[in-house]
């Protein structure tokens, strides 16, 4: 097909003074342009064990790379990653053009669904904690004061026990299948990779969220990222599935990801 | 009005580090940050499903001739949370999308912003790397 084309070359410094968005009535930009209502925090909320309560919905800092930080400290990330001899080989020899998994809708699993843009919604029990993630309508369900299970075969998003560490909500994850990344951008992680999150609910409106990468294939020492949720009373959990209309991997824009080594 | 169709080419990996977006897949496994696109022509149908949107728009070189674009979105989720909704854009409506071309040099691009019919120029909530930059190789 031929392209008509007004071609013009501009300079970087040009280019960045398009206008990408501006902000109007009823349109206010990316997610996070868009504040929740003006209410004043309060202490935080209790189950009537006497827990933080840590039910809500949340809105997350889209952290599609874990080595960068948002100017408003809602990401702090980890600047150079201590990557092994065969971790920082895996990420230098990745090219997303050459697969990347989610744009089959395969699962993101456990990391790659906690960096994501959309909300998650917490549900609370004193026996379990289960995460509701929009993105691609997924859930992961945290048993409360369990031992890790016993053979069972390695998943996308591990193997998750949480418990209560003074008002921390700590869950510790483990029996990864490595098929995932950690980030929209690629950082790798193997099977070996051991995730300790620590959710803390600092006040009625904001959860301090706290994850640790621990994985001695691909770094040579556990590394953190640390983050802020913001509860949406304003917003509910809306359906989200990849596949309805994946027009990427229909039409072939975007190839299938390396088949299970 | 008549249509045009403006293809920018420049080294602007760096424009889009800046955003945060609503990601399905990293953009880099389709798009190409080197090769921003500017489309202005008449809306021929929106999909408003996941897990993005899709923008099919007709656009007319100075000689009349017509070329068919589609452009990919934001999920309908992040989108309508921020202001949008499926009657956002009709059939036949005028509008200009920025974003990038797809690596495969299909008329296939990632909106990054869509100017509607009412002048309003809004943020298209598209895939993202966060930093089309690989640390140093």
């Amino acid at each position: 097909m031929r392209i008509p084309f007004l071609a013009a070359t501009l300079t970087i410094a040009s280019i960045a003074s398009i206008p990408l968005f501006s902000q109007s009535a009823g349109f206010t930009g990316d997610i996070s342009s868009k504040p929740p209502p003006p209410v004043k925090a309060g202490p935080a909320p209790r189950t009537p064990d006497g827990k933080p309560d840590m039910s809500g919905l949340w809105a997350r800092p889209y952290v599609p790379d874990m080595t960068k930080s948002n100017k408003d400290q809602s990401q702090i990330g980890m600047p150079e990653l201590p990557f092994t001899e065969a971790g920082l080989k895996e990420w230098k020899s990745y090219d997303a053009a050459n697969g990347d998994y989610t744009g089959t809708c395969l699962p993101f699993g456990l990391m790659r669904s906690m960096n994501s843009p959309d909300p998650i919604q917490i549900m609370q029990s004193p026996k379990y904690v289960a995460l509701l993630y929009e993105q691609n309508t997924w859930f992961h369900i945290i048993p409360v004061d369990k031992p890790h299970h016993d053979n069972w075969s390695p998943t996308w998003f591990g193997d998750s026990v949480g418990h209560w560490d003074g008002d921390s909500f700590v869950v510790d994850t483990v029996n990864f299948n490595g098929r995932t990344r950690l980030d929209t951008i690629g950082h790798p992680h193997s099977d070996a990779l051991h995730v300790i999150e620590r959710f803390t609910r600092t006040d009625s409106l904001h959860m301090a969220y706290e994850v640790t990468i621990d994985d001695p294939k691909t770094f040579t020492k556990p590394w953190t990222n640390k983050r802020i949720f913001t509860l949406r009373t304003d917003w509910e959990i809306m359906e989200y599935s990849c596949e309805e209309n994946n027009k990427d991997f229909y039409e072939g824009h975007i190839k299938a990801p390396p088949p299970p080594k | 009005m008549r249509s045009t169709l403006a293809i920018v080419v420049a080294g602007a990996g760096l424009l889009i580090a800046a955003f945060p977006l609503a990601a399905h897949h990293s953009f880099a496994a389709e798009f190409d940050a080197t090769k921003p696109v500017t489309l202005q022509g008449a809306v021929t149908k929106l999909d408003w499903m996941n897990p993005h949107i899709w923008i099919y728009l007709d656009t007319k070189d100075d000689s009349g001739t017509v070329a068919h674009w589609q452009c990919e979105g934001g999920p309908p989720n992040t989108l309508s949370r921020n202001g949008w909704s499926k009657d956002s854009l009709k059939v036949g409506d005028q509008a200009t999308i920025e974003g990038f071309r797809s690596k495969d040099g299909t008329n296939t691009c990632n909106a990054r912003s869509v100017k509607l019919p009412s002048g309003k120029n809004v943020f298209a909530g598209s895939a993202e790397d966060g930093a089309p930059k690989r640390p140093a190789q």
